[in-house]
């Protein structure tokens, strides 16, 4: 009894999901051939860190508004390792079928750009963007460095202690990409994670780090940090008073974003359909409330086309500073 | 003080206190199957507590958090494989216990153990919590060096085997940790290529390997011989004479795990490795740890329980995690649109009162779970061994891919049992290896992190007092007992006599 009235939920969800495809097919090609049901089995959401971390968190949140869009059966696999490598390995085994989706991060493009796992660029097609979560530069509210010059001068004198999380992430390749472009210098101190990064800036281990908005936000409202610039082109709404590395005549602009990828090859049709019920969870109040109390906007909610051109974007641009810093071989 | 009545609310709130008991219960079960944590068990829960009230979501969330750690101990005990990294050093005395047929008095002396060293941790978090919490800023990469330093000085004494062999167990163990992309040079080391070795050997896996499958192998090598029953004595719970004995270590880890606990990113693992280290250097019967001492027992499960409390203190009172499940239950926090830090002390009395009676609750009942199951649990050490390790196994290759969902899980704990095996048949112990492998990551990246920040200057080590403390109790802690030694050498007839027969 239970079994046969999973099946037929199961089967309600498909119908549904079949129509919104159809929908979606209908307004772009005008009509839509019948396709075979989808999804047909269970859907894989590939994240690369474990439970619990940020991109975890934001497709577990996701998921609960997608599943009722979509299909209850959608799991997310953690493969962890090697800076995204191990979950691009696998999700690069999989069928191109549109029953894997895959979290990626920019560090999975740094991993790409280095030529490293055995995906490439044109691989990932962009099926949605979940967050966008801008790099500050942030001092110790007791440091003598009150504006981003100060930081400059400093590090002229010697070296910046300059808190990351890993080498070869995101804020790893900012920081020496600022350190490069404003003349500066800048001693890397790798700590594996955000959190300790914020522990070791408050104790005044380091001097100053770049850090993601969502874990210096709060920080810097309390004033225990001061926010010498944000790595962006608009000022930001929550930190309208902090100046941008642009404005300043710097051109670094990183964040940490984070959206869904399929491979190429998959059905069109199925990329739709994910899309939507993507942006469906995301409108879900968990998601909702979840950005809002990360301190995230809206905005970083994003469909295919923008999600494609970035991607494409950001990876030009990561190989561009690794040339630049000399990390491509 | 006020919140200290109004937290009590919980307990007339059904959904709340059903939420404890479940969570309690889930985290107990989660704690002791091995490669399953509470930190995976939290971190699968947090988005169905978004659709709870805060306080119901994170009481449920940390009760399981203060069961999982006790969960752990019952699998280590009876079948030599912890059920979670921080239950690796109750396995060291907490297993030959069960094998000598005193199952039922080791569950019973870890239940109490945790219980207190829990509690312990939770006064101490409700009293002091803001002012403990900056210690965590006193806490940089030189300090850390300096704690996992004084951590492995007790490495050559940590079994009662060699202390040549605990020092090359030890040196293997800090080799394994090497494994991987390191952390200050982004250099890979013996990955071999393979992406899946980047973040180094897993340690539940290895851990899983090293106990309960060279446990499996030793056991097979026996099948031929005649097996002497293990008396029905394994279901005794342990004696009031028992917690005479044990108080002491008690106290003492708990306070070492509460310390430990408040040091971010340290959790229970490392309180467990130093509380059992502690209770082999302050023990009358040092020397027989490793042999079924039940303050072998009580140490690491004190201070592992203790570290909970610990734990929570920088995770509410500066919103910085102080352990890995901790930060996954900053996250449910955040998520319920609560942002820990200083103000949440003044602003949310309540719910840290509820925080707190939540975790004092799930306390009581893993006690009474522990203690009430330790008569049926202790059975399980009665159970044939020709049906048990078989099981045994199934769980250990369950337990390994678990983690991570990959059979690099159950390769790695393959290996570790034969190397495990292999070791304990030329009369080395685990639990060196397990010493060196816990503590070792943390002791290089701490010194690289502290040359980077010291410039290339070592010297600078010295002008940081806790460093300087720790340090020369490490010194103490590796000379004491050899200059005590031949202090009593030179001494009289009578005091040497006495060292022989010890």
């Amino acid at each position: 009894m239970l079994f046969s009235k999973g099946v037929s939920r199961l089967h309600t969800m498909a119908a549904r999901a079949y129509c919104a495809a159809a929908v979606a097919l209908l307004a772009t090609v005008g009509f839509a051939e019948p396709a075979e049901d989808f999804p047909s089995k269970p859907i894989e959401v590939v994240i690369h860190t474990s439970p619990g971390g940020g991109t975890d968190t934001t497709a577990r949140t996701m998921l609960i508004g997608m599943r009722s869009a979509l299909s209850p059966n959608i799991v997310v696999t953690p493969k962890v390792g090697g800076g995204g490598l191990v979950a691009l390995n696998y999700a690069g085994r999989r069928a191109r079928d549109g029953h894997t989706l895959l979290a990626i991060t920019p560090t999975h493009l740094f991993a790409i750009a280095r030529g490293q796992g055995s995906l490439r660029i044109d691989d990932l097609v962009g099926v949605a963007r979940a967050t966008d979560d801008p790099l500050i530069i942030v001092v110790n509210a007791k440091s003598e460095m009150r504006t981003l010059e100060d930081l400059i001068q400093r590090g002229k004198r010697s070296p910046v202690k300059w808190g990351t999380a890993q080498i070869g992430g995101v804020d790893h390749i900012a920081a020496a990409i600022f350190g490069k472009r404003a003349g500066t210098r800048i001693a890397v101190v790798p700590f594996g994670s955000g959190g300790e990064i914020v522990t070791n800036l408050m104790g005044q281990n380091i001097e100053a780090a770049g850090l993601n908005l969502t874990e210096a936000l709060d920080r810097i409202q309390r004033g225990d940090f001061r926010a010498l610039a944000v790595m962006s082109e608009k000022r930001l709404d929550s930190l309208p008073d902090v100046p941008t590395t642009v404005e300043k005549g710097i051109p670094v602009v990183y964040s940490t974003v984070r959206g869904y990828v399929v491979l190429k090859g998959t059905p069109q049709d199925r990329i739709d359909a994910l899309e939507a019920a993507i942006l469906q969870g995301m409108k879900n109040p968990a998601f909702q409330s979840f950005l809002s109390r990360s301190g995230l906007s809206m905005q970083g909610i994003a469909g295919s086309d923008v999600w494609n051109r970035q991607i494409k974007q950001m990876y030009e641009d990561a190989r561009a500073a690794m040339q630049e810093l000399g990390m491509l071989r | 003080m006020e919140g200290l009545a109004a937290g009590l609310e919980i307990f007339s709130d059904p959904t709340t206190l059903g939420l404890i008991l479940l969570g309690t219960v889930a985290g107990v079960f989660v704690g002791a199957l091995p490669g399953l944590t509470s930190g995976m068990a939290i971190a699968l829960l947090l988005p169905f507590t978004i659709f709870l009230e805060p306080i119901p979501a994170i009481a449920l969330l940390s009760a399981l958090y203060c069961a999982g750690t006790f969960g752990g101990s019952i699998t280590a005990i009876l079948i030599n494989a912890p059920g979670a990294p921080p239950a690796a050093a109750t396995a060291f005395d907490g297993y030959p216990m069960a094998v000598k047929g005193e199952a039922g008095r080791a569950l019973g002396i870890a239940a109490v153990s945790s219980a207190c060293g829990g509690i312990f941790s939770l006064v101490i978090l409700i009293l002091a919590a803001p002012a403990l919490a900056h210690l965590a800023y006193q806490f940089g990469p030189p300090e850390y060096f300096a704690l996992t330093v004084f951590g492995l000085s007790m490495l050559a004494s940590i079994s009662g085997k060699s202390a040549l062999k605990n020092l090359l167990g030890g040196a293997a163990g800090v080799f394994i940790a090497t494994i991987g992309v390191d952390l200050t040079t982004g250099v890979e080391r013996y990955t071999f290529g393979r992406p899946e070795l980047y973040e180094g050997i897993h340690f539940i896996p290895f851990l899983i390997g090293l106990f309960a499958m060279s446990e499996l192998l030793i056991q097979s090598t026996r099948t031929h011989q005649i097996l002497e029953r293990i008396k029905m004595t394994a279901v005794l719970l342990p004696t009031r004479e028992d917690f005479r004995k044990v108080w002491k270590t008690i106290l003492r880890s708990s306070v070492i795990g509460t310390f430990v606990g408040v040091l971010p990113a340290e959790g229970g693992t490392v309180a467990a490795m130093i509380g059992y280290n502690e209770a082999k250097r302050w023990s009358k019967h040092g020397s027989k740890f490793g042999t079924g001492e039940i303050e072998g027992v009580a140490g690491p499960e004190a201070a592992n329980n203790a570290a909970t409390g610990g734990a929570m203190v920088p995770t509410l009172a500066l919103g910085i995690p102080g352990s890995a499940t901790a930060a996954v239950i900053l996250g449910g926090l955040q998520a319920q649109g609560l942002q820990p830090g200083p103000y949440l002390f003044e602003q949310q009395p309540t719910l840290l009162y509820a925080i707190f009676y939540s975790m004092l609750l799930a306390n009581i009942v893993f006690l009474g779970i522990g203690l009430g199951g330790a008569k049926l649990f202790s059975r399980i050490s009665l159970v044939p061994r020709t049906f048990l390790w078989p099981t045994v196994f199934a769980l250990c290759v369950v337990g390994a891919y678990g983690v991570e969902q990959s059979m690099l899980g159950v390769y790695v704990m393959l290996i570790a049992g034969v190397i495990g095996f292999a070791l304990r048949r030329y009369g080395f112990s685990p639990a060196p290896i397990i010493m060196g492998l816990v503590l070792g990551k943390l002791v290089e990246n701490s010194l690289a992190q502290s040359m980077i920040i010291f410039d290339q200057n070592w010297l600078l080590f010295f002008e940081r007092p806790i460093v300087v403390l720790l340090f020369s109790l490490s010194l103490i802690g590796i000379f004491a007992a050899p200059v005590a030694g031949l202090l009593r050498k030179t001494a009289k007839e009578p005091a040497s006599a006495n060292s022989i027969e010890e």
